[in-house]
């Protein structure tokens, strides 16, 4: 098999505060193979910003400590590296879509310039080279009118329309990994499925991994390949879509599909909820971190932790699974 | 956002009057550099103290100089000191302030904030004094102290609001694309705090002016030419014998184009204030 295009092995990253360590991401291990997209879900706060922030090495150095056991892109580690060889790959080999595009945009620059500039930086060129680039990207994301775009300011376009030129912004120097950290939940029904759309696109264009974060399991499905549900900092299942749509093996997972909302019955169930509220970091139940609000949890989750097993390629962190 | 900027300002109709103004006074000081007027300000074209007359405006002074010639060539004077103490302390200040707000709470922070107290808690005019006789009748002695003291302000006001950017999202978005630390403080900090910087800077040139005058009047200011503040000086003894020329002239040209500065000040404070527009 080939080199995956993003390899994380035990990445952990806790706080040390006066009442002892905090643990917000623990011991997780993935995989996303080049022209695949996986979606990380989970309620929030829970850990998958962190995890994103963990594989960029974006995490302030202070107070918070990052620990993996190798965190590999197109099969080179990156967890080791020093500041100047990281921003030499961030932006070029690895691009990241931010949730807010209306803040994630500098206000003074137009979008020309602030594209060009990832451009000029990682790859550089003549002047009309660059800006041809440029052009190129925001078309590739669907604009008909780049030079229109181009010119404009963040604050004159609509959410979608930013979020779109964010994401020509992201994928300008061709990444291998996208990392996209909740690109739709800020956006309307349309803009969603035009912006699930042009990551389709340039995920088959440029053949890139996707590793996208969302707490929306239903635009995950549209998305995604394979999908890993999060919860307190640990992997609880990892699966193919189609199959954790079809049945959940973890009582979170099957509890987190409950929650979606149906509209196409005739009379609608009323919408569940997962009982009980995700527990702070700081005070994490003992053994398995769901088990006190699962209904199916008896005395032994309560003391170990359950691991991920391996039935047919999916991955279930439960004693019980169903 | 230029535009808007622009369009705002226009339908301020205080804010037009002062940048008319000012724009006036500009055009004098552009006229005198250039040579076309204010040139006769130390010829003794007069009798000594001749009142206000169709060749002599204003009259004349003690030595019957040509106040109105005074008046324009002190025009360019008060330029050319606030727009020289205006760019460089803004230039001084947006890059000290800037890196300090940037490493803020780090042994650089420290020393600019140090830096900073101190020369605030130097009174002005005695450090002006301190200045002006250290370079022993430069010049510059008055630019000089002026620069040093009035950076202070404009570093303290970028730095909070650098601190206040650095936690925005797209400085985030800058370190995902790779830029190194000091060029994303120059490339995407500070010209976000260009609005600021701007009404700082006309607060400064107003400042600078004022300052000028108080120093002049002092002895400390003007070597060599003439500038409002040496007319007022001058002007100290006259009042009291009953001539009213350079009083009047220095006074009201002040007055008048301080008044216009303040007032596009404010405009241009309230056309740049974009506080909600992003979000």
């Amino acid at each position: 098999m080939s080199t995956p295009a993003l390899k994380v092995n035990e990445l952990s990253v806790w706080f040390e505060t006066g009442s002892g360590k905090v643990t917000v991401v623990d011991q997780i291990s993935f995989s996303i193979n080049a022209g695949d997209a996986t979606g990380l879900v989970g309620e929030s706060g829970c850990g998958k910003t962190m995890t994103a922030m963990a594989i960029l090495g974006l995490l302030p150095s202070s107070g918070i400590n990052v620990r993996a056991n190798g965190i590999e892109v197109n099969g080179r580690d990156i967890h080791k590296l020093t500041g100047k060889q990281r921003r030499a790959i961030l932006g070029r080999d690895i691009a990241m879509i931010f949730q807010q595009p209306a803040t994630a945009l500098d206000p003074v620059f137009t979008m020309g310039q602030q594209i060009s500039a990832v451009y000029r930086r990682h790859a550089g060129g003549s002047k009309q080279h660059i800006r041809q680039t440029m052009l190129d990207a925001l078309e590739s994301v669907g604009f008909s009118e780049p030079e229109d775009i181009a010119a404009t300011y963040p604050h004159q376009l609509s959410g979608g329309m930013r979020q779109l030129a964010m994401i020509a912004m992201a994928t300008v120097c061709k990444p291998a990994l996208i990392i996209a950290d909740e690109p739709t939940t800020a956006l309307d029904n349309s803009s969603r499925a035009l912006i699930i759309r042009q990551l389709e696109r340039l995920q088959t264009l440029h053949n890139a991994a996707i590793l996208f974060i969302s707490h929306d399991l239903t635009v995950v499905r549209q998305l995604c390949r394979n999908v890993m549900v999060m919860y307190c900092g640990r992997l609880m299942e990892t699966s193919d879509c189609q199959s954790l749509f079809d049945h959940a093996r973890h009582p979170y997972s099957a509890g987190l599909l409950s929650c979606i909302p149906q509209i196409s019955r005739k009379r609608p169930d009323p919408v569940s909820s997962i009982p009980g509220q995700i527990p702070a970091a700081a005070d994490l139940p003992q053994g398995c971190h769901f088990a006190p609000r699962c209904t199916r949890a008896e005395a032994q989750c309560r003391l170990t932790v359950p691991e991920l097993d391996d039935i047919n390629g999916r991955g279930a962190a439960c004693f019980r699974p169903l | 956002m230029k535009q808007d900027t622009w369009q705002r300002l226009k339908s301020d109709r205080y804010g037009m009057s002062g940048l008319l103004v000012v724009a006036v006074f500009a055009l004098v000081a552009l006229c005198v550099w250039s040579g076309l007027l204010g040139q006769g300000w130390s010829e003794v074209s007069g009798d000594r103290f001749e009142s206000a007359s169709t060749q002599h405006w204003f009259g004349t002074n003690l030595l019957g100089q040509d106040i109105l010639q005074r008046t324009l060539f002190g025009t360019a004077t008060a330029f050319e000191v606030g727009l020289m103490v205006t760019l460089c302390s803004s230039l001084l200040g947006s890059i000290l302030g800037g890196l300090a707000g940037w490493y803020s709470n780090s042994w650089l922070d420290e020393i600019i904030l140090w830096l900073k107290g101190v020369l605030d808690s130097i009174p002005l005019y005695l450090f002006a004094a301190a200045v002006a006789f250290a370079l022993q009748g430069s010049p510059w002695a008055m630019h000089i102290a002026m620069i040093v003291t009035f950076w202070t302000t404009t570093a303290r006001i970028i730095r909070g609001e650098v601190i206040r950017i650095k936690q925005s999202e797209f400085i985030e978005a800058a370190r995902a694309i790779g830029l190194p630390g000091l060029t994303i403080v120059f490339r995407h900090v500070l010209p976000n705090t260009f609005h600021i910087l701007l009404v700082q800077a006309t607060i400064v040139f107003v400042a600078a002016i004022n300052t000028e005058v108080i120093l002049s009047f002092l002895g400390l200011g003007i070597q060599d030419g003439v500038s409002w503040g040496l007319m007022l000086a001058e002007s100290s003894q006259e009042v009291l014998a009953g001539h009213f020329g350079n009083f009047v002239a220095a006074g009201s040209s002040l007055f008048l184009l301080l008044m216009g500065f303040n007032l596009l000040a404010d405009a241009l404070q309230d056309a740049l204030d974009t506080r909600g527009e992003f979000i």
